[in-house]
């Protein structure tokens, strides 16, 4: 009797699962819970330091490369490294080889230099879209200006401020992908490993344990992970955004997995007894 | 053949014949993607065309790659490529934020709901193996979460660990080795496949045996 009754457990309607899991998720989101996140991780913490040690000036290459799909957890860290480097005074360049990506970009580029004071063309500069990208990271090597001549707004680029002196990757200070696709081991494999350029990236909390072994070896040089490592680095930056807002939903979200996967063996286990 | 020596050689020199050997290449490249852009385009078109024709099973979807590709293109051209403007989103930029956007963010937002029902469903502790997968999975989630690692201190605090030094241990050992060990695998792969290729050994890819 026990055992059937148990059983039924296993034969619950799929929906009430998604409900409890909506449920779990739209509470915290709006109604956020605030949670301190009390560790950073030591590879964020690399990837802000790298940011950081930066003379004013320095040209970094943002390489953003994510689309809508994987918003949540990419576009905060994307938003709070575009941040930190504009905070520093750098100029940055942008690069994406994902064409969904281009309005997930012009969406940063829209409020984050207002609220720096900076200019386009001036202090950031961002590249149209690229196809192909094994021939731009290699032609970037030796002209950038072979692959890019003009801006995602059709203005030449090498007249730019923010290009001065920059002509390959040896006037670069270096590379910081955020990608949820592998464009991140391109970067370290073609154009961190042959031209000593540090790359440093930021990824989807699911691909961050494949980047360990370049992690090891130094081939990377900081790597931000999935939403909690957003949530990290706007607290390293101090400038809490969507990182650490939506850390709440996943902390319920989490935890109603787990407790799923227990409930499901216990009762298991003590059908397998009976 | 000959050219995919020269590449390869050309990785290796850094002189400035080889560079413009490379630079050249790379324009070329650029051109034929483009070209299989659009090879890639009409195919699709091609394959969805035939099947609203002959009517065949779920061919109701098919209307909407056409209706998904005009109302991304339409307003492309209208816009001239421009999602933004000093006087705010253009038409692009509008279909780019309101309409892919929300489709992508919630086609991908699914699975959340089916990898929670599946867990609960068929993750199942059967062997030993299955048993350290879980024990690992279980440390990786609790640990990803400010939630998590207040659960853990509360309960595991006494061990003198904390979540993160665990996890820290586990994505610096096991799973780099077992990740490396892969990714040796798949190098010596793609390079053996590649000088298959190279020599004109394997020719599948060419449509033969």
């Amino acid at each position: 009797m026990l055992k059937e009754k148990l059983q039924s457990f296993f034969k619950i309607d799929r929906r009430w699962i998604f409900l409890v899991l909506a449920v779990v998720l739209f509470v915290p989101i709006m109604k956020p819970i605030g949670l301190p996140n009390k560790t950073i991780s030591p590879t964020t913490q690399r990837v802000f330091e790298f940011i950081e040690k930066q003379p004013p000036g320095a040209f970094i290459l943002f390489s953003l490369d994510y689309d809508p799909s994987t918003r949540p957890e990419l576009h905060p860290m994307a938003t709070a490294l575009v941040k930190h480097a504009f905070k520093k005074n750098l100029r940055v360049g942008v690069v994406t080889y994902i064409a969904g990506s281009t309005g997930l970009i012009e969406e940063i580029f829209e409020k984050v230099p207002k609220e720096f004071n900076k200019t386009d063309g001036v202090d950031y500069v961002i590249f149209p879209y690229m196809p192909n990208i094994l021939a731009a990271m290699t032609q970037m090597a030796s002209d950038i200006y072979g692959i890019y001549t003009k801006d995602r707004n059709n203005k030449e680029i090498q007249s730019m401020p923010v290009m001065d002196g920059i002509r390959n990757y040896k006037n670069m200070s270096g590379v910081v992908c955020i990608t949820g696709t592998a464009i991140l081991d391109y970067w370290v494999a073609y154009v961190g490993d042959k031209y000593t350029v540090p790359v440093a990236g930021g990824v989807t909390a699911i691909s961050q344990p494949g980047y360990g072994p370049y992690l090891q070896t130094g081939q990377l040089k900081g790597l931000i992970g999935g939403m909690k490592g957003a949530a990290e680095y706007e607290s390293l930056i101090k400038q809490p955004g969507k990182g650490t807002s939506g850390i709440d939903a996943l902390n319920l979200g989490h935890l109603l997995v787990l407790l799923l996967i227990l409930t499901s063996n216990i009762i298991l286990l003590i059908i397998k007894y009976l | 053949m000959f050219f995919g020596i020269l590449t390869l050689f050309s990785y290796y020199v850094p002189h400035k014949m080889s560079v413009d050997y490379i630079e050249t290449m790379n324009k070329w490249e650029q051109i034929v993607a483009a070209f299989a852009f659009l090879l890639g385009l009409l195919s699709l078109f091609l394959s969805h065309y035939h099947k609203i024709t002959r009517k065949v099973d779920g061919w109701g979807y098919s209307i909407f790659v056409f209706i998904g590709f005009l109302a991304m293109i339409v307003p492309a051209f209208y816009s001239q490529g421009k999602q933004t403007t000093e006087l705010g989103l253009t038409a692009l930029g509008w279909s780019y934020r309101h309409i892919y956007t929300a489709l992508a963010g919630t086609m991908f937002a699914v699975l959340a709901f089916y990898i929670v029902s599946t867990a609960y469903r068929s993750f199942r502790i059967k062997s030993t193996q299955a048993f350290v997968l879980f024990v690992a999975a279980f440390i990786l989630i609790l640990g990803k979460v400010p939630l998590g690692q207040i659960i853990w201190d509360s309960v595991l605090g006494w061990t003198g660990a904390t979540v993160s030094e665990v996890i820290e241990w586990i994505m610096s050992v096991p799973a780099v080795a077992g990740k490396r060990g892969i990714m040796i695998g798949i190098s010596i792969g793609a390079i053996v496949t590649s000088l298959k290729i190279i020599f004109g050994i394997e020719k599948q890819y060419l449509g033969k045996d």
